[in-house]
């Protein structure tokens, strides 16, 4: 009898093996390469699954875009899925993926766990398809290279181009008695000062934790450039050298001079805007997707009109131009190299040809050249100032660490760079950690 | 022995919910327990590793041991407040003589309201900057010093976490236990009072023994929910701050989605069904040595 029943454990086990081998096989009819996608378009409904705002620009255009589409191609239509809320998307992401159900198009950045469904031939190469299309002179450099894998393949299209700067209030600056920092040292001189004015020094939102994470990015950056990351990611370059020290040592300093709100890890997203936009906090830092919002005609005068920006600072021995910082389009947009048919490719095509106009007409920035964006009505002159900054980029970018280091160890280094603000634990414990962690988990992401 | 009919119809009527468990509840336990033995992204093939998942998780993980310290903290809060506050409250109930229904409701409103309304809720209670509720009635009573971001302090956060997960079912349990209560006949209380027995020894030897049996189930019931809490907590700090409020169920979640680790996962995963099960034994245990009874 026992040895009826152990068989029979043993079968169901090896049942349940082979079923879950066979999720795990890459399959056999993949297009990857889109020249060889030709044939008739039958129209079809098609989905994309997305994380972005569902009442933002690129969904709103995408909408009007794909609605044409129809009108030409009865029997089309286009399903955005989207989930806003980055953990929450990439779980329906990760689960769709090990079913092998992914839709058609879906988000992603250039993180490790993209990099291994490119590798299972589940992502069809864009690059290969915005040259076919004679597309890709039209595209900002910098927004493609945002979205490219380490060894230079491009398999995620973007929708946006945003930089990052440091929104600030004058007039809290001014009644603080203090300047725009030069330097990423002068920061730290800001908190005092402001403080004692009775004013929270930098609005962050901890709750998200990668806005934290991209001040760590900051002093690397300056003073080792964009391959630190690449390398410290690998386990080739540690925390502990000179370029990482700094960048714990400033954020422990940031954090003991008082400059974000108390009890920022459990504030979010609007949490930190709101307190900027009331005038409450004296530095944002965050993307130009805010751009509208801060210049709307809604938000109340005294604090709209005292609104300015600088670009990030720069440090002493920095191997980067004040006009390189981070800059980045946005999650990009992957195609299921499973379900690349000629639809497939004739909407996208239709798409990436009408996008650009319609987007900037939004009052957004196009990731292509030479698409200007027309100023929104009612809105302040910053607006403007921006604008021509996004024109006056270099060649290098801040990327940012929570899509470049495997998920594990970033996991780890948002939690203790929290405590590190919060004074909880010191910059050579943080270095400590993050570094074990890193040689702990990297070598199963990128030890190939 | 039954007849034969009759044990035909026993049957009928336990295949489908006996077929259901199986499916619902032992098959993903099977499967995790399958999966603990593998390293799986999701996306790349299997790799059978033996018991490594295991050693990693009970002699080379930092983070698992500090998050099963606070999955106990977490489970003895909500204790306190599920069947000790619960209780106290049942036996008040008692002795209220109007409104009993409106105290009732009151109670056990939180338990209908959705998690994300309690988060919501508690973020508020708990905010620092603006002032949230504690912290208003700190000040006023003159307790300023006390005033603390509540979700952000590592000294306070796992108690804060474990606050909202007990208030919320406080009343459910109070409701099970009032229950309970009612049904211990009157005149033994009635008896004990006339032979001069305090409330409280009438509560000690006639009331506590009489619905211990429902003590034990809501004690099994109360202290399972807790060990498997999760969403309070991952909606409140998402485990933060550092690991101050990470429970064994975020810090598996995070491992399945965040890491793309399943086969880790699962090795937790397995771990939470083996603490649960230990759990229930414990409790079942102490029963049988105290009282005699079970359930």
């Amino acid at each position: 009898m026992r040895s009826i029943r152990f068989a029979a454990a043993t079968a169901a086990a090896i049942a349940t093996a082979l079923t879950l081998a066979a999720c795990g096989g890459a399959s056999s009819s993949s297009n990857t390469d889109p020249g060889d996608v030709e044939g008739e378009i039958e129209p079809r409904e098609i989905s994309w699954l997305l994380s972005r705002p569902a009442d933002g620009a690129v969904i709103a255009t995408v909408e009007q875009i794909a609605a044409d589409y129809a009108e030409q191609h009865p029997g089309f239509s286009l399903n955005l899925v989207t989930t806003p809320d980055r953990p929450s998307y990439l779980q329906k992401l990760e689960t769709l993926a090990a079913a092998r159900e992914l839709p058609e198009l879906f988000d992603s950045d250039a993180t490790p766990f993209a990099a291994k469904l490119r590798d299972q031939d589940l992502m069809v190469d864009v690059e290969a398809l915005l040259e076919e299309l004679d597309l890709r002179d039209d595209y900002r450099p910098l927004a493609l290279d945002y979205q490219r894998f380490d060894d230079g393949g491009l398999y995620l299209l973007p929708f946006e181009f945003e930089i990052e700067v440091f929104w600030y209030n004058r007039a809290l600056f001014e009644q603080a008695g203090v300047e725009v920092p030069a330097t990423l040292d002068d920061m730290v001189g800001l908190c005092g000062p402001l403080r004692d004015a009775g004013v929270v020094p930098i609005a962050v939102d901890g709750q998200d934790q990668w806005p934290l994470e991209r001040y760590l990015a900051y002093y690397p950056f300056r003073l080792a450039g964009p391959d630190y990351v690449t390398e410290l990611k690998r386990g080739e370059a540690a925390l502990s050298d000179p370029p990482g020290r700094a960048a714990a040592e400033w954020i422990e300093a940031l954090g003991a001079a008082g400059c974000f709100p108390d009890g920022f890890s459990s504030q979010g997203y609007t949490d930190a805007r709101d307190l900027f936009t009331t005038g409450r906090a004296a530095v944002y830092n965050m993307g130009t997707w805010e751009l509208s919002a801060l210049t709307s005609p809604d938000l109340p005068a005294d604090v709209r009109d005292n609104i300015g920006y600088f670009t990030l600072p720069t440090a002493d021995g920095a191997v980067t131009e004040d006009n390189e910082y981070v800059v980045v389009s946005g999650i990009g947009m992957a195609i299921n190299a499973q379900t690349f048919d000629p639809l497939v490719k004739d909407f996208v095509t239709y798409l990436l040809q009408e996008y650009p106009a319609r987007y900037a007409a939004t009052g957004r920035f196009s990731p292509t050249i030479g698409q200007e964006t027309p100023v929104p009505e009612g809105a302040s002159p910053l607006f403007t100032e921006v604008a021509a900054e996004i024109e006056n980029l270099g060649d290098r970018v801040a990327m940012p660490w929570d899509t470049q280091l495997d998920p594990t160890s970033n996991t780890r280094l948002q939690q203790e760079l929290t405590l590190l603000a919060q004074g909880d634990i010191t910059a050579d414990q943080f270095i400590e950690t993050v570094d074990a962690t890193i040689a702990d988990n990297a070598p199963r992401y990128f030890g190939d | 022995m039954l007849p034969s009919r009759s044990r035909t119809s026993v049957l009928v009527f336990l295949l489908p919910p006996l077929l259901l468990y199986l499916v619902a509840v032992v098959a993903p336990v099977g499967q995790s327990l399958f999966l603990s033995f593998f390293r799986w992204d999701g996306i790349t093939d299997m790799q059978f590793v033996g018991l490594d998942n295991y050693t990693r998780m009970l002699t080379g993980d930092d983070v698992f041991w500090r998050a099963f310290g606070n999955a106990l903290g977490y489970l003895a809060i909500s204790l306190f407040f599920q069947l000790g506050v619960a209780l106290l409250l049942a036996n008040l109930l008692t002795y209220v003589r109007r409104g009993k229904e409106v105290v009732k409701t009151l109670y056990l409103l939180p338990a209908i309201v959705s998690t994300v309304a309690i988060g919501f809720l508690f973020q508020r209670v708990y905010s620092f900057e603006p002032t949230g509720f504690v912290n208003q009635v700190l000040q006023a009573v003159g307790l300023d010093g006390l005033a603390r971001p509540w979700l952000s302090d590592v000294n306070t956060v796992l108690a804060a976490v474990s606050v909202p997960e007990g208030w919320r079912f406080t009343g459910l349990y109070m409701l099970i236990l009032y229950a309970a209560i009612l049904a211990v006949p009157a005149e033994l209380e009635e008896a004990a009072k006339l032979d001069g027995a305090s409330a409280w020894k009438v509560f000690r030897h006639v009331r506590f023994p009489y619905i211990r049996p429902v003590w034990i189930t809501t004690t099994i019931m109360a202290a399972t929910y807790s060990l498997r809490g999760f969403d309070i907590p991952y909606l409140l700090t998402n485990g933060g701050p550092g690991q101050a409020s990470e429970l064994l169920t975020t810090y598996m979640y995070k491992t399945a989605f965040t890491s793309t680790d399943f086969g880790y996962a699962s090795t937790i995963s397995v771990f939470i069904v083996v603490e649960c099960v230990a759990a229930v034994a414990l409790i079942v245990g102490l029963l049988r040595r105290r009282g005699g009874v079970l359930l």
